[in-house]
C-alpha cells in the first residue's frame, strides 16, 4: 500500500493507482474530459493537473501514478489557474449555443466553467466556422463546433468496439473528428458515444430537441431485452400531478455496474426500451366479443375473469386450462404464476413463450431475448416453447402473459386453434394482433413501471423497482395475479393486497434460497 | 589545449565525399573496425558517455546516459531511430551531414547499435529531403554492399539492418515520440510520457532515438577517443557544434565550432558581422523556438547549461540574426504562424492557444491592435507553457513571451500608431 496526502488528507492506495483515483477515494473528483475510467489515459485535455510536491511543473491527475509519500495539491491557486487557463482556451472556439444543445444542464464544460468562474470572455478574434450537423450514424450527429477534441469517441470505437469508425483529421485548431468516407458508425453500441461526449458534440436524432435534461426524472433499472441484464438510467418526464397518462421515456442510459455491463449498453437495449415504452401499448383493459371491442374495468374484469377460473376450479377441470407465462415476468410474478396456477389450481401445462432467440453480438447482448429466463428455469418451469398442439388441446381457459406467442405462429394459424378454446385471456403490455384472437385483453406494466426482480443469464438477481409512471389502467402481473386469487377464493398472504412484490420476494427467497443468495 | 576547430565538416571540402570510395580514402569505418574487433559494446557505451557527447536535436540530453537506459534483460527487440525530421525554424546542419558525408552517420548508426545491441534501425528523415534522402539510401546500398551494414559486419558476427522512412512534413513529427507513431505508419500526435521510449518506444519496444548530429560525433569519439573529443568542447559538452548561422550576416551559412564559442564572436568573427553594415537588433539563437536576445544580449557563451543560464537555449545551434530596421512584429508574426500550423491539435492548450496567439498577432500586424493585447500575449504564452502533453508548447510559448516582453514597447509604439481601438 501507499501513502500520501492529497489536500492534506491522508490516502491509502495500492501501488500503481493513478492520483486522479487516489484522490476520488478521498472524495475528491478532478475535472476531466479526455479521462474515462474504462480507456488508456490519453492526458490531452490537460484538465486534471495536479501540484505535486518535488515537482517542477504541474502533473497530469490521470496518468501520474502514485508514490509514497507525494503531496498532492489539487486546489492551489496555481492549479486552480492552470485549470482556468485551459478552459478558457476551449471556451474560445466553442459557440456557446447551450440555449439550443441537448446537452445543456449535463454538460461539463458548462459545469466547469461555471466552477471556474468564467463568465467574460477577452476573446475577441472570430471563431472557427466548422460543421454543424454532421451525419455519423443512423442516430447520431456531430457538431465540429462544440467538440473539444477529447477524443472519448474515437478511443470508444478504437478500444472498446474495435470497429475504428471515427478518426482524427487536419491538426492543430483544424483538428476534427470524422468518419472514413462511406463509412459510418455502424455497430451495436454506437448509443454510447453520446453518453461519452462530454458536450454536446454528438446527440442522438431520437433525443435531440425533445427535452430538456432537468426535466427529467432519472430512475434506476434493469435492460429487460436480452438476458444479460445491463443496469440503466431511464430517464422519464415524471408528468404532470394531474394529467393522467404514462410518463414518456426520453431515454435510457447505462448504469456502471462493472459485474454486469461495465459503463455501457447496447443500441439493441437502448432504442428497443425507449421504442417499447412509448409505442404499441395496451393502456386498457377490454373485452372482444366477435370483433368487437368494449372498454372494461378492472373491477369486471376480477368478476369475468375470476368467474370462469372459479368454474374450472369447482368443477374439477383444471386438466382443460393452459397458461403460457413468459421470461419477461419478474421472478415475483413467476412465483405467484406457480404458486396460483400449479400449486393452487392444480393447472399442469405451464409454458413459457419468449421472443425467438437472436444472435449474440459478442460483448452485451446475448441471444435470448427474454430478461428472466433464467430465473424462470430455476423457478422449474420448462423453457423449451410448446407446440400449438400441447398448449391448445382439449383447452377450455387459456391464459396467455405477453405478445410472444404472435412471434411463433402465424395469426390464422393461431386463430384455428384458438377457436375451439372457450375462454382466452391476454394480459399483455403491447398490441401485436393477439388480442384480436383473446376474449380478454388485460392491460400490464412493462418492466420500468413496476417492482421486481429479474435473473439474468449468470444468474445474477436483479432487484428493481418501478421507475416511469404508468397509464392509470395499466396494472402490474403481480397486482393482477393477486386479485384474481383472492376473486376464486384462494388464500395466501401474499395474494392481500398489501403484499407488495418485495413482500413476494421475501418469501420466494425463503423457499428458493438461490434467488436470495445472489440479490 | 589542441583543438581541431573541424571535426564533422573537415573534409566536407572533398568531392564525391557521399561515395563510399571517398569515405573509406579518408580512413572511413575506421572506427567501426576498431570497435568491432576491440571494444566490447559496453566500453562503446562508457567512452560516449565520458566524451559528454550532449544530444544535438535541441535537448541536450547526454546521449551515453540515454543509451545507458535501455533495459538489458528484457525479451524484446530493441530499435534505433535517427531523428533526421529537421524541421526547426533556421536549422540545416543535419541536412549538410546527409548529404555531404552519409557514411559518417551510418558509421555512427553502426557503432551506437553495437553499443547498444541492436539489430534494427531507422532513419526517419524529413519529406522535404527528398535528394537527400536517395543519396542517404545510395549510402545505405553501398555499405550493405561492402559489408558494413547487414548479416555479420565486417565478420565480427554483428548485424544491423537500416531502413530509410522519409516523413511527410510536419513539424511535429521531429518530437520524439511523434516520430515513433509516425513510423509505425500513425498520426504523427505525441505520446503521453511516461513511459519513455527506452523502455516503450517503436513497436512497443525499447528504442533509442538520437539527432543525426549526436551520431555523427560517435566514430570521432571512438577513434580519438573520449578525453580527445572533451577536449574539442567542454567537459560536461564535449566536442565541436554545427552552428547554422542565418538572417542577416554577411556570411550566412554553417560553421562548426567549439561548444562554448561566443555568440559574438560566431557573428562578427566567423559569419563576417552584419551584412551591408546594419546594426543589429536581436538574435534567436537555437532555433525559432528558442526565446530571442537583443543585441546587448549575445556574449553569452554558446553551449548548453551558459545559454540556459541566459534564459534561452542552445536548442539545435541554428542562429537567426535579425537587423535593425526589421519591425518585431514580423519575427512575432512568422513564429505565430509557425506554431499555430504545426500544432498537432491533441492537447488543449497548444491546440487552441497557439491559435489564439495567431489571431491576435494577425489582428495586431492589420492594424486592429489594441493596448492590452500584449500583455494577453505573454499572459496566453504563460497558459501553454509548461501545461501541454509535449514540448512543442514550450517551443511555441518562449518565443512569444520572450519578444512580448522583450520588445513591448516597439510592439505598443506599433498598436499606438496602427490603432482602430482605444
Amino acid at each position: 500500500m501507499i501513502r500520501l496526502l492529497i489536500d492534506g488528507q491522508h490516502v491509502e492506495v495500492s501501488e500503481g493507482t493513478t492520483v486522479l483515483k487516489a484522490a476520488e477515494r478521498a472524495g475528491i473528483e478532478l475535472p476531466r474530459f479526455c479521462f474515462h475510467p474504462a480507456f488508456v489515459p490519453e492526458g490531452s485535455c490537460r484538465l486534471c493537473l495536479v501540484q505535486i510536491e518535488g515537482f517542477p511543473k504541474l502533473e497530469l491527475g490521470c496518468s501520474t501514478v502514485v508514490r509514497e509519500g507525494m503531496k498532492v495539491a489539487t486546489q492551489s491557486p496555481v492549479v486552480r489557474e492552470a485549470r482556468r487557463g485551459v478552459l478558457e482556451f476551449l471556451l474560445t472556439e466553442h459557440p456557446l449555443d447551450c440555449p439550443i444543445c441537448d446537452k445543456a444542464g449535463e454538460c461539463k464544460l458548462q459545469d466547469y466553467a461555471s466552477d471556474y468562474g468564467l463568465t467574460e470572455s477577452v476573446f475577441r478574434e472570430a471563431k472557427e466556422k466548422r460543421e454543424k450537423r454532421l451525419p455519423i450514424g443512423e442516430k447520431l450527429l456531430l457538431d465540429r463546433e462544440r467538440c473539444i477534441q477529447c477524443t472519448r469517441c474515437v478511443r470508444f470505437l478504437a478500444e472498446i468496439t474495435k470497429t475504428h469508425e471515427l478518426g482524427l483529421f487536419e491538426r492543430g485548431v483544424h483538428a476534427e473528428i470524422g468518419i472514413y468516407e462511406g463509412r459510418p458508425v455502424r455497430n451495436g453500441y454506437a448509443g454510447n458515444l453520446v453518453d461519452l461526449c462530454p458536450v454536446g458534440a454528438i446527440t442522438d436524432t431520437d433525443f435531440r430537441f425533445k427535452t430538456r435534461p432537468w426535466f427529467l426524472a432519472r430512475g434506476e433499472s434493469v435492460c429487460p431485452h436480452c438476458s444479460r441484464g445491463c443496469n440503466i438510467y431511464v430517464d422519464h418526464h415524471p408528468g404532470f400531478p394531474r394529467v393522467p397518462g404514462s410518463a414518456k421515456v426520453y431515454r435510457i442510459r447505462p448504469r456502471v455496474n462493472e459485474a454486469v455491463n461495465g459503463p455501457w449498453i447496447c443500441d439493441y437495449g437502448r432504442y428497443g426500451f425507449v421504442e417499447a415504452q412509448n409505442k404499441g401499448r395496451s393502456d386498457r383493459p377490454f373485452w372482444n366479443r366477435g370483433g368487437a371491442m368494449t372498454e372494461l374495468s378492472w373491477d369486471k374484469v376480477r368478476i369475468v375473469v375470476g368467474e370462469k377460473l372459479k368454474a374450472l376450479r369447482e368443477s374439477g377441470r383444471t386438466g382443460r386450462a393452459a397458461v403460457a407465462a413468459s421470461g419477461w415476468l419478474t421472478n415475483e410474478d413467476l412465483y405467484l404464476v406457480r404458486k396460483i396456477f400449479r400449486d393452487d389450481l392444480k393447472i399442469s401445462r405451464l409454458f413459457i413463450v419468449d421472443p425467438k432467440p437472436g444472435e449474440s453480438d459478442g460483448m452485451l447482448l446475448l441471444p435470448d431475448r427474454a430478461p428472466n429466463r433464467r430465473g424462470a428455469a430455476e423457478l422449474g418451469f420448462d423453457l423449451a416453447p410448446p407446440s400449438l398442439e400441447a398448449l391448445t388441446r382439449e383447452t377450455d381457459v387459456l391464459i396467455l402473459f405477453g405478445p410472444h406467442l404472435a412471434a411463433h405462429f402465424g395469426l390464422e394459424e393461431l386463430r384455428t386453434a384458438f377457436d375451439k378454446i372457450a375462454f382466452k385471456i391476454l394480459v399483455t403490455s403491447h398490441l401485436s394482433g393477439l388480442e384480436s384472437l383473446a376474449d380478454v385483453v388485460l392491460a400490464s406494466a412493462t418492466p420500468a413501471e413496476k417492482e421486481g426482480s429479474f435473473t439474468n443469464a449468470d444468474g445474477r438477481v436483479q432487484r428493481f423497482s418501478a421507475t416511469a409512471r404508468s397509464c392509470p389502467d395499466v396494472r402490474p402481473e403481480l397486482r393482477i395475479l393477486q386479485d384474481l386469487a383472492r376473486e376464486i377464493g384462494l388464500r395466501s398472504d401474499l395474494y392481500g393486497p398489501a403484499a407488495a412484490a418485495r413482500t413476494v420476494h421475501v418469501a420466494l427467497v425463503q423457499e428458493i434460497p438461490f434467488f436470495g443468495a445472489r440479490a | 589545449m589542441t583543438r581541431a576547430t573541424k571535426v564533422l565538416t573537415e573534409l566536407f571540402w572533398l568531392e564525391h565525399l557521399h561515395r563510399i570510395e571517398a569515405y573509406l580514402d579518408r580512413g572511413g569505418y575506421q572506427a567501426l573496425k576498431k570497435a568491432l574487433t576491440e571494444m566490447k559494446p559496453e566500453q562503446v557505451q562508457e567512452e560516449v558517455k565520458k566524451a559528454g557527447l550532449r544530444g544535438r536535436g535541441g535537448a541536450g540530453f547526454p546521449a551515453g546516459v540515454k543509451w545507458g537506459f535501455i533495459p538489458k534483460d528484457l525479451d524484446k527487440p530493441r530499435y534505433l531511430c535517427v531523428n533526421a525530421d529537421e524541421g526547426e525554424p533556421g536549422t540545416f546542419k543535419d541536412k549538410y551531414i546527409l548529404s555531404h558525408d552519409p557514411h559518417l552517420l551510418i558509421e555512427g548508426i553502426v557503432l551506437a547499435a553495437y553499443a547498444v545491441g541492436i539489430h534494427s534501425a531507422y532513419v526517419y528523415i524529413r519529406g522535404e529531403y527528398e535528394l537527400i534522402a536517395r543519396r542517404l539510401e545510395q549510402a545505405i546500398a553501398e555499405a550493405y554492399a561492402k559489408g558494413y551494414l547487414g548479416r555479420n559486419i565486417l565478420g565480427a558476427g554483428f548485424d544491423l539492418e537500416l531502413v530509410v522512412h522519409r516523413g511527410a512534413g510536419a513539424y511535429i513529427c521531429g518530437e520524439e515520440t511523434s516520430l515513433l507513431e509516425s513510423l509505425e505508419g500513425k498520426r504523427g500526435n505525441p505520446r503521453l510520457k511516461p513511459p519513455f521510449p527506452a523502455l516503450v518506444g517503436l513497436f512497443q519496444c525499447p528504442t533509442v532515438i538520437n539527432n543525426v548530429e549526436t551520431l555523427a560525433n560517435v566514430p570521432f569519439i571512438i577513434q580519438k577517443g573520449a578525453a580527445w573529443f572533451v577536449e574539442q568542447g567542454l567537459p560536461k559538452d564535449g566536442g565541436t557544434r554545427l552552428f547554422g548561422v542565418s538572417g542577416a550576416v554577411a556570411k550566412p551559412g554553417l560553421y562548426e565550432l567549439p561548444a562554448g564559442t561566443s555568440l559574438r564572436e560566431i557573428i562578427y568573427t566567423h559569419a563576417g558581422g552584419m551584412k551591408d553594415g546594419r546594426k543589429l537588433k536581436a538574435v534567436i539563437p537555437g532555433g525559432m523556438s528558442s526565446p530571442i536576445l537583443r543585441a546587448d544580449e549575445i556574449d553569452v557563451a554558446m553551449d548548453v547549461d551558459s545559454i540556459a543560464a541566459a534564459g534561452s537555449m542552445l536548442g539545435s545551434g541554428a542562429i537567426i540574426v535579425i537587423a535593425e530596421g526589421t519591425p518585431i512584429l514580423h519575427v512575432l508574426r512568422k513564429v505565430a504562424k509557425f506554431y499555430a500550423h504545426e500544432s498537432c491539435g491533441q492537447c488543449t492548450p497548444c491546440r487552441l492557444g497557439t491559435s489564439w496567439i495567431h489571431k491576435i498577432v494577425e489582428r495586431m500586424a492589420a492594424g486592429g491592435g489594441t493596448r492590452d493585447d500584449v500583455d494577453t500575449l505573454v499572459r496566453l504564452a504563460g497558459n501553454i507553457k509548461g501545461r501541454t502533453l509535449c514540448p512543442l508548447g514550450d517551443a511555441a510559448a518562449m518565443p512569444v513571451a520572450a519578444i512580448a516582453q522583450k520588445f513591448r514597447a516597439e510592439l505598443e509604439a506599433t498598436l499606438e500608431r496602427s490603432a482602430v481601438r482605444p
